[in-house]
């Protein structure tokens, strides 16, 4: 890999985070940035690290063209999407292979993210490998008369399955990360939200397919972990648990491992059904030849039945939260996991398999988000004047806000500010080291009114509470 | 409508131009088809259906993209220094100085004489899909508005609202953005005009009509 140039066609933190695990490993890098992010730290650390030559600002981080020019242009041998954006679009890594100067796509090969990169194709699969899945449509809905006769059908399930309060969701087919998804409480409201979600999935997705299936209550979100490499090796990092979520099912708040029974009491046998979700995940894995890096995500009902969500082919934003608590034996420091996502994109071994991992503490992932929590979550523009967390050995913080200057939040993305990963010996510590991080914590701002600034700080701390706790 | 007429045309009548900055709107190595001085043409033909002046090519992943000029006037500023190389996104190429003809003109005006409702952000904005439907019916009668419709939809930050109109009833008279433009703050996204007011704002685009000379 030596000599070998990256370019990084993301933004915000995850850049730095990329830019980071390619220095480790010596490899050069390049990033993309737009005008609205010119004061983004992705964009200041590549410049100050790699000289102005190292920054290239585009039109838009979602246009394929722009990212291959630079690309090109760069010199690139490889580019790692981060999450989102081209992470898992199959038809972009498959011009990045089959073009006349083939880029490597950091990522798994794009057949596969073809076939995980569809929620409906994965539950095919998994249907056919006796996985469990939540019931519901296993292809997108066109047809407002199909999905309504669909969603008569899941209510009339669940009441016969003597569920009191059944509902459905219906989700935009193809969106992802939690985007672009309502439930439905009442039949006679089902036709006004599928519409709703049919015109969202158009304008932010160009299809308008949707999906519908049981609404699961009184559940917890789960995350196995699995590292792939091109030479059929499968290891996984255990499990996470996501299940503090906003009200848009955007993730707050993450712990690893998923459950955790020496410190709070589970109506299942909790190490069960987690090598139950591991064993699951390995096996499909195994069956599609999986070869990078990728989230198997899960829920688990209160009778400790894991059901089958989706598979994500890219490294997420709380990969590092499974990082932070495995080791891999003779490595003194624990996993990185975007260098090994680029050493396994690279063609490299693995060089340890699964008896070499051991786990080690818990780990908290905190998602610090300028939003109003009061109002729904939603997200708050204006100017951060202050941004300051504490130094600390059991915290690593990842932001693309500048401390030393004023910084304008772009209202083209997610208001996202800061992440910090938290490490305890168990439980209890890692809950107490993310409520001391947070108390001393102080982000200051203002919007265009001169209102003060609005983050999830408070509802953050109140949630710690609720860590892994059923 | 408390507005002086013959100050706003005075006003444009000493300076009727604009400065339009080219951009480069995305990566690409670039080829000038013009120089520094020439005049240059906008779009032409009944439906605008003839492009302008050449401006430049941009290529990028070995496609050219011919650019053409989308005003009238005349080129100024050119950066020769860049030709053949790679430009990045937003890097100005060149100035182009237009005069603003009649219909310019009455939309200029028109921003001071209609209610024009704003963006409270900077945002992409889109008008419902019913809206939309209303709108390209493009009936004589105008689309009527009333305080708390919900005809536009807010798309920041990846979440979609919609925003309740305020102001006076009446009808929208223009419209100033397209279907998911990202619009700046305190921009305007469309101009209301109450029905009692409509004659008067035919006898402002009646009386520029008359006076102002292209």
């Amino acid at each position: 890999m030596d000599k070998k140039r990256i370019l990084i066609a993301n933004r915000g933190e995850i850049a730095i985070r990329i830019m980071n695990a390619c220095k480790e490993l010596g490899l050069d890098y390049a990033v993309v940035y737009t005008v609205q992010d010119s004061k983004s730290m992705h964009v200041r650390k590549a410049v100050e690290e790699k000289g102005s030559g190292a920054a290239y600002r585009i039109s838009n981080y979602k246009d394929p063209n722009e990212i291959f020019s630079v690309a090109d242009h760069a010199g690139a041998h490889a580019i790692h999407p981060g999450y989102g954006f081209f992470s898992e679009n199959f038809r972009f890594a498959r011009r990045a292979a089959l073009r006349n100067r083939p880029i490597i796509f950091i990522g798994p090969r794009w057949e596969v993210i073809r076939d995980l990169g569809s929620k409906i194709n994965t539950k095919r699969i998994a249907k056919k490998l006796r996985i469990p899945v939540i019931p519901g449509s296993d292809e997108p809905l066109y047809s407002e008369i199909e999905a309504e006769a669909l969603a008569e059908k899941l209510f009339y399930k669940q009441k016969k399955d003597g569920i009191e309060k059944p509902s459905i969701l219906v989700k935009a087919s193809a969106g992802g990360g939690g985007m672009g998804i309502e439930e439905v409480t009442h039949l006679d409201t089902f036709r006004q939200i599928y519409r709703r979600i049919q015109n969202y999935a158009k304008r932010q997705f160009g299809d308008e397919g949707v999906l519908i299936e049981q609404c699961m209550r009184d559940y917890h979100h789960l995350e196995v972990q699995l590292l792939c490499s091109q030479h059929k090796e499968i290891v996984h990092f255990g499990t996470r648990n996501c299940t503090i979520q906003s009200t848009g099912r955007q993730k707050r708040v993450e712990a690893a491992p998923g459950f955790d029974p020496d410190y709070t009491d589970y109506p299942f046998d909790a190490r069960k059904v987690l090598n139950r979700m591991v064993k699951y995940s390995v096996q499909l894995a195994s069956k599609v030849n999986y070869d990078n890096v990728g989230t198997w995500e899960w829920i688990v009902t209160r009778d400790g039945q894991p059901y089958l969500l989706e598979v994500n082919t890219r490294i997420q934003v709380e990969n590092e939260v499974s990082a932070r608590i495995s080791r891999i034996s003779k490595h003194k420091t624990p996993v990185n996991l975007i260098k090994e996502q680029i050493r396994v994109a690279f063609g490299e071994r693995l060089k340890y398999r699964q008896k070499h991992i051991s786990f080690r503490g818990t780990s908290i992932e905190l998602r610090i988000v300028a939003e109003d929590v009061k109002r729904g979550f939603a997200p708050w523009c204006g100017k951060i004047t202050r941004f300051y967390f504490p130094e600390k050995p059991w915290v690593r913080l990842y932001s693309q806000v500048p401390q030393d200057e004023p910084y304008e939040i772009p209202t083209e993305y997610d208001p996202n500010l800061a992440l910090a990963i938290i490490w305890g010996r168990n439980t209890e510590q890692a809950r107490e080291r993310a409520r001391d991080f947070l108390a001393r914590a102080d982000i200051q701002g203002e919007d265009s009114r001169g209102e003060p600034i609005v983050t999830n700080l408070e509802y953050l701390m109140d949630r710690l509470d609720d860590v892994l706790k059923f | 409508m408390d507005i002086n007429l013959n100050d706003l045309l005075r006003k444009y009548k000493s300076h009727p131009y604009e400065d339009h900055k080219i951009d480069a709107p995305h990566t690409g190595l670039v080829f000038f088809k013009v120089r520094d001085g020439q005049e240059v043409a906008g779009p032409s033909g009944q439906w605008l259906q003839k492009p302008g002046t050449l401006l430049y090519i941009l290529e990028r992943e070995n496609n050219p993209k011919r650019m053409y000029s989308a005003f009238t006037g005349r080129v100024a500023g050119l950066r020769a220094g860049l030709e053949g190389s790679f430009v990045q996104a937003g890097e100005q190429l060149l100035t182009i100085q237009h005069r603003l003809n009649r219909d310019e003109i009455i939309d200029r005006i028109l921003r001071d004489v209609l209610q024009v409702f704003r963006a409270p952000q900077r945002a992409r904005y889109f008008f419902t899909p019913e809206t939309v439907t209303f709108l390209e019916k493009k009936t004589d009668k105008g689309l009527p508005i009333a305080p708390g419709d919900e005809i536009i939809i807010m798309s920041l930050m990846k979440r979609d609202s919609f925003l309740p109109y305020e102001g006076a009833p009446g009808i929208i008279y223009k419209v100033y953005f397209q279907q998911g433009d990202l619009v700046e703050q305190d921009s305007p996204l469309f101009g209301v005009c109450p029905p009692e007011k409509l004659p008067f704002v035919q006898k402002v685009i009646q009386r520029i009509r008359t006076e102002w000379d292209d």
